[in-house]
């Protein structure tokens, strides 16, 4: 018996919505998913008529689907925004081929500009030449501190209004959950909110602040949106691997629960007595730090200098800006150190959070990247005590991770096992090309996991994107 | 090697999987984390009434046993306050409450107190007796069932929300008829993590400095948590030191809900993260209350915030319940969308407490509602 959609619009259901448990046709469905994410916009004021907006694309669903619906929305309600995808290619070789190709079918699809900014273009220095200088035991701090910034570069260079990006409902949720886990008061209050920006720098905006990832995934897989996804990702670092087990566990049983962890942050305040680390921006760069020069900063300057180690290098100058900053360091982390050290080393962490989430196996990995960095694990010149390397952020395509999503075409089948009604079936992607995957040129169906490319931002503003087991970062007051 | 961390005499109790203690610097330690909170926090007159509340348990054991030592002192650090111990009924199943509560009169008797016992049904109909000291309550089954049923017609998780701020309310309802200003809870350090991470997940998270924070003073009686850096391990450590036996050993059912989801949590981090409990904790210190003064809401008495135009969960929530039937085939401007998602929002209910009520069903008895509103 086919179950009519909740609308009365006459035509027969094929989902029942994640968010809120409505039986929807597509149309419907549509039509409510895009009038969400327009209601977001135009109540929280996200953007001005005429501002030209560079939107954050991995290449992965999130973006994706923003650049889609921004499109489609920009057109229905003559919202007047000049729209254009920003990525950042950080020089790996190999490493963001495949999502970048996907960037650029998006540029097509969507008829919008696409600018590929490269470490190079905003560092002068690719990754690549970084580990040359560097070798592959810091090359970690280096990506992800650069990522961090590289939007803020990017969007200067472009002279946008505002970035936008692809943070969903469930994102902010789980950062939510892990700040109140590493006790971080500071970005527990910023992280619920739709805009942020200081003073005289680029604000970003979240437009799928209040979508469901789970439609996010429904919506790409109907509307056959072209999107990339790798079955590698970055381990998630321990705290954010615990609140995202504990966020899908919940979910489960109340799925309202995401939104009502974004109204609690929304809603709570910091204590007046508390003070808070102050966001300004570097002295030398005007980008958003809380240091009076920027880590990227420090870290330029001793790569410039030839002085990779800075440290270890005879500047007197740079030595005594780690001081400072490894003093700030230290004093942010205070009593979270025992913490994060016993997070950090407790091999058995990730195995539990990935037993929770009942991963079935380890998939080894198919790009390029991975293959090198394989290489470098089995060279044994890993230390351990900063980052596991094989979870760096050149190794995000570490092969053994399987993280704790489901993996490759099961998760939207799930989906719709879970959520599809009648003759979802039909629908189920067929890797070729089209739905949720995309063909590499080998012939090989790039498995997706949710994770996908989006990490490229949705990390940008947390401990470092990379891999988050180095805990080292963990108190950076940047982003979020 | 094998010496108090304190002392230096030999220890025998290994708190943390680390630190070393003797027994007396242990309990030493204990008294001073539950005296600290109270002493530092210098609100209570001297002699001042204290409702106890005693649930049974493992922590309520041993704030018993930590005020008897506390007011049997004979030096300067004898604790001034005038115990009146309270224990609140429905709970349970009837066989178990009724042993519970027996067995409570029972200990409180050994320590030469006097226990007063309410039900929680009691909550409908609210009147002014008092029970005569350890004895138990006659039941009022009318009530009682009236009760159940309107439990019974919510969520699990909003259910366990609901009762917890029942709870509350009777606790303070007693305090009132018993003369006391002060209410001590026992909530130690993991109970207060887990409650944190309720309160975010239900959408309560501007009420976490009176649900988890030391003194809750939504009301004039105020409730105060002095068990509430004490961890679980110390609890079991001090409940085997002592030999004490928790009146209720009956462990909680393991109901499919968001609390047990995260009671879980919190015991897998007791027992692997020891620190991370104690930054959740931290954290909730930090955090304050969102809104300015304004309205109480009339189940859970916190500030239920202004009606404001401004872009929130709320709104959202509201947006999509209207838009996924149907509703608001129009631009984004509508403002106006029936409140059916959240009844009486802002105007007599907080957000979660209004989404509580959505799902109360008292067809049975239109009245139930009324009543909580008109409290
Ligand atoms: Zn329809
Ligand atoms: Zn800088
Ligand atoms: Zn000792
Ligand atoms: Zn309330």
């Amino acid at each position: 018996m086919p179950i009519s959609c909740r609308t009365g619009c006459g035509r027969n259901a094929v989902l029942k919505r994640p968010k809120t448990g409505d039986a929807l046709c597509k149309e419907c469905f549509y039509w409510a998913f895009e009038a969400e994410i327009h209601y977001t916009i135009t109540k929280g004021e996200l953007f001005n008529r005429g501002d030209s907006v560079a939107i954050a694309a991995s290449g992965g669903k999130d973006s994706t689907v923003l650049a889609h619906v921004l499109k489609t929305l920009n057109q229905r309600h003559d919202y007047g925004l000049n729209l254009m995808l920003l990525s950042i290619d950080e020089g790996i070789t190999g490493y963001r081929d495949d999502s970048l190709e996907t960037v650029k079918q998006n540029r097509d699809d969507y008829e919008m500009p696409l600018k590929i900014l490269s470490y190079k273009d905003l560092y002068g220095w690719t990754m690549d030449e970084i580990v040359a200088q560097i070798g592959r035991k810091n090359n970690c701090t280096f990506c992800g501190v650069f990522r961090r910034q590289a939007l803020d570069r990017g969007a200067a260079l472009l002279n946008v209004k505002c970035i936008a990006t692809g943070h969903n409902a469930d994102d902010i949720a789980e950062t939510v959950l892990m700040n109140v886990l590493r006790g971080d008061i500071a970005r527990l209050k910023r992280c619920t909110a739709i805009s942020t920006g200081s003073e005289g720098t680029i604000p970003r905006v979240k437009p799928l602040k209040y979508t469901y990832e789970k439609e996010i995934v429904m919506y790409a897989h109907y509307k056959k949106l072209v999107y990339f996804s790798t079955e590698c990702v970055f381990a998630p670092n321990a705290y954010r691997g615990h609140a995202r087990a504990l966020l899908k566990d919940m979910e489960k049983i109340r799925p309202s629960c995401i939104m009502d962890i974004i109204y609690s942050g929304e809603t709570m305040a910091v204590k007046e007595e508390v003070t808070l680390p102050t966001q300004g921006i570097c002295v030398r760069c005007k980008f958003v730090s809380s240091q009076e020069v920027c880590k990227a900063c420090v870290l330029l300057e001793g790569l410039n200098k030839g002085l990779p180690r800075l440290g270890v290098g005879k500047s007197s100058k740079a030595k005594k800006m780690l001081a400072e900053y490894n003093a700030k360091q230290e004093q942010e982390k205070g009593s979270l150190e025992q913490a994060i050290i016993d997070l950090d080393d407790s091999s058995n962490l990730i195995d539990d959070i990935n037993q929770s989430n009942k991963v079935t196996k380890a998939k080894s990995c198919r790009s390029g990247s991975c293959k090198s960095n394989n290489k470098v694990s089995n060279g044994s010149t890993v230390n351990n005590d900063k980052c596991s390397s094989k979870e760096c952020c050149t190794g995000k395509c570490k092969s053994n991770q399987g993280n704790d999503i489901d993996q490759g075409n099961s998760k939207i089948n799930s989906l719709l096992e879970e959520y599809g009604i009648n003759d979802a079936q039909k629908d189920i992607p067929n890797g070729n090309g089209h739905g949720s995957n995309v063909s590499k040129s080998n012939g090989e169906i790039v498995e997706n996991s949710d994770e996908d490319g989006e990490v490229l931002f949705n990390d940008q503003d947390e401990e470092n994107s990379c891999a988050g087991a180095c805990g080292k970062m963990g108190s950076l007051q940047i982003g979020f | 090697m094998f010496n108090c961390k304190k002392c230096d005499n030999p220890g025998n109790i290994i708190l943390r999987k680390k630190d070393l203690y003797c027994t007396e610097c242990f309990k030493t330690n204990i008294n001073h984390k539950f005296r600290a909170c109270i002493g530092k926090n210098k609100i209570l007159a001297k002699n001042e009434n204290v409702l106890i509340c005693l649930s049974g348990g493992q922590c309520s054991t041993v704030l018993l046993d930590l005020i008897k030592n506390g007011i049997s002192l004979d030096n300067h650090k004898k604790l001034w306050i005038t115990p009146v111990f309270f224990h609140l009924m429905g709970m349970r199943k009837e066989s178990d409450d009724e042993l519970i509560a027996n067995a409570l009169i029972k200990q409180c008797n050994h320590y030469d107190f006097n226990l007063y016992i309410g039900h929680i049904s009691e909550y409908l109909l609210k009147n002014n007796n008092v029970q005569e000291i350890n004895t138990l309550p006659q039941e009022n089954n009318t009530l009682i069932n009236k009760f159940n049923d309107l439990l019974s017609s919510m969520s699990v998780s909003s259910r366990n929300d609901f009762l917890s701020k029942v709870h509350r309310d009777m606790y303070v309802h007693f305090a009132k008829l018993l003369q006391c200003k002060y209410i001590f809870s026992g909530e130690t350090l993991g109970t207060l993590a887990s409650n944190l991470l309720t309160n975010l997940t239900i959408g309560r998270g501007s009420q976490v400095q009176y649900d988890v924070g030391f003194c809750d003073n939504r009301n004039e009686v105020r409730i105060l948590r002095p068990m509430k850096d004490i961890s679980q391990e110390e609890i079991d450590q001090y409940i085997q030191i002592n030999q004490l036996s928790p009146a209720s050993c009956i462990s909680n059912n393991q109901e499919n809900c968001l609390q047990t989801i995260i009671k879980n949590f919190v015991t897998d981090l007791q027992e692997n993260y020891q620190a991370t409990i104690s930054t959740v904790c931290k954290t909730a210190d930090k955090i304050g209350v969102g809104m300015k003064q304004c309205k109480k809401c009339k189940v859970c008495e916190s500030d239920i915030g202004e009606n404001s135009n401004k872009l929130s969960a709320l709104e959202a929530t509201n947006y999509s319940s209207s838009v996924s039937v149907g509703q608001q085939q129009l631009t984004s401007d509508s403002e106006n969308f029936a409140h059916a998602m959240f009844p009486y929002i802002n105007q007599s209910l907080c957000y979660t407490c209004s989404k509580m009520f959505s799902e109360m069903d008292d067809s049975n008895d239109v009245n139930l509602k009324q009543i909580l509103l008109n409290k």
